[in-house]
C-alpha cells in the first residue's frame, strides 16, 4: 500500500522537526531556519536514502496544509485595511520583475527566448512552480526547465540567508519585512520561513503577500500561452487555464480566515491551530532543506544567474522603497 | 464485515489519490480544525 512507502520519509521529517525544535531553543536561532539547515546538511553530507524519498517528497503538502491553517490566525480587519495597497505593490513588483528579466535575457544577454520566459516567470511569480507551469504551455526543453529551476533554487538558498540579516540591519517593522519578503523572494517555502523567523506578524504578512502573488500565475501562464501560440510554438490558451493554475489551497486559507473572523474558534482552539501549523511548517522545512543540493546549484549557468540577480536587486530595492513610503 | 471495511478503505484511498495536492492540503487542514474544534484536541508546542 502507498502509505507504507511514505512512512520512513514521514518518520524522518517528524524526527527532523522535533530535533529542529529542540536545537533552536538551545542555539537561539529560529526553529524554521534550523529545520531548513538540518535538511540541507543531511542531503549534502549523506545522500537521502531511496526509502526516505517518497515520504520526504510530501513536504510541499505540509507547507500548503500549514498555510490553510494559518487562515485561522489572520485578522480580516487588518487585511481589508492594508490589503489593497499590498496587492497593488504585488502587481507592480511582479510586472516590473517579469519585464526586467525578459528584457535582460533577450536584449542584453542573448539567452534563448524560452529560457528567458521561464526565468521571468520563476522570478516574478512563484519560483519553481511557475517555471514548471509556464514550461508546460510554452513547450520549453527539459534542459531549459532544469536550468531555470536550478537558478531559482540557487536564489532561494541565498535569500533565506540574506533577507533576515538585511531585515535586522535596517530594523524593518514586521509588516514591511513580511510584505517585502512576500513580494520579492521567489518560492513560497523560503518566504514563509524568513517571515516567521522575523516575527509571527511578519510571517503572516509574508505568507498572505506571497499567496496573492502566486494567484497571478494563471494570468502569467495565459499570457505566455497566448504569446507562444501566436508564434505557432505553444499550446492554445483557454480561460480554464486561470483556474487550472490557481493555487487551490488559498480557498481553504480564505474559508478558515472567514470562519475565524466570525468568532467560531475559542482562544485555546486558535492556539492549538497555531501550534498545528507551526509543526506542519517544521515538517515542510526539513523536507525543503533536503532540496538544497549544493552540487545541483553549481550547475546553474552564470549568465541566467546574473540575469536573475539583477532583477532580484531591482525588485527588492524598488519594493522596499515603495513599502517604506506606504507603511 | 472485514470485506466492507476494506472496500470502504479502497474507496477513500482511490478518492484521495484523485485529489491534487492543493485539495489534499485543504482536507488535511479541515481535519485538523475538526479535531481541534469538535473534539477539543489540544496540540502542544
Amino acid at each position: 500500500m502507498r502509505i507504507r512507502r511514505l512512512l520512513p520519509g514521514l518518520a524522518a521529517l517528524c524526527l527532523g522537526a522535533v530535533l529542529a525544535r529542540s536545537l533552536a531553543s538551545s542555539v537561539g536561532v529560529n526553529h524554521l531556519l534550523v529545520a531548513i539547515a538540518l535538511g540541507a546538511i543531511v542531503a549534502n553530507v549523506a545522500d537521502v536514502p531511496d526509502d526516505l524519498e517518497p515520504g520526504i517528497a510530501t513536504h510541499k503538502l505540509w507547507l500548503s496544509a500549514g498555510i490553510v491553517l494559518m487562515g485561522a490566525s489572520i485578522s480580516v480587519g487588518t487585511v481589508l485595511e492594508v490589503g489593497g495597497r499590498v496587492f497593488l505593490v504585488v502587481i507592480a513588483v511582479a510586472s516590473v520583475t517579469l519585464v526586467v528579466v525578459e528584457l535582460l535575457a533577450r536584449n542584453v544577454f542573448g539567452l534563448a527566448e524560452r529560457l528567458g520566459s521561464l526565468l521571468a516567470a520563476g522570478a516574478s511569480i512563484c519560483g519553481v512552480s511557475a517555471v514548471v507551469a509556464v514550461a508546460g504551455t510554452v513547450r520549453a526543453r527539459e534542459a531549459q526547465v532544469a536550468y531555470a529551476a536550478a537558478t531559482v533554487l540557487l536564489f532561494d538558498a541565498i535569500t533565506i540567508a540574506v533577507y533576515p540579516i538585511v531585515g535586522d540591519l535596517l530594523d524593518l517593522s514586521s509588516t514591511v519585512f513580511g510584505v517585502w519578503a512576500g513580494v520579492s523572494m521567489f518560492s513560497t517555502g523560503p518566504v514563509v520561513a524568513v517571515g516567521f523567523a522575523h516575527s509571527e506578524v511578519a510571517g503572516q504578512w509574508a505568507t498572505m503577500t506571497k499567496l496573492s502573488r502566486n494567484a497571478l500565475i494563471g494570468v502569467v501562464v495565459l499570457a505566455y500561452a497566448s504569446y507562444y501560440a501566436r508564434t505557432g510554438d505553444g499550446d492554445t490558451p483557454s480561460v480554464r487555464t486561470l483556474w487550472a493554475e490557481f493555487p487551490k489551497f488559498v480557498v481553504g486559507f480564505l474559508a478558515l480566515a472567514a470562519l475565524s473572523s466570525l468568532g467560531l474558534f475559542s482562544a485555546a482552539q486558535q492556539t492549538s491551530i497555531e501550534h498545528a501549523y507551526n509543526w506542519l511548517f517544521l515538517l515542510a522545512f526539513v523536507g525543503l532543506g533536503t532540496e538544497i543540493q549544493l552540487g545541483d546549484l553549481r550547475q546553474t549557468g552564470l549568465v541566467p544567474a546574473f540575469v536573475v540577480l539583477l532583477s532580484l536587486l531591482v525588485a527588492s530595492t524598488l519594493s522596499l522603497l515603495l513599502l517604506l513610503v506606504l507603511f | 464485515m472485514s470485506t466492507d471495511r476494506s472496500s470502504q478503505t479502497g474507496v477513500v484511498s482511490s478518492w484521495w489519490s484523485t485529489l491534487d495536492r492543493d485539495w489534499k492540503s485543504v482536507v488535511i487542514g479541515a481535519m485538523i480544525v475538526g479535531l481541534v474544534s469538535v473534539l477539543d484536541l489540544q496540540i502542544p508546542w
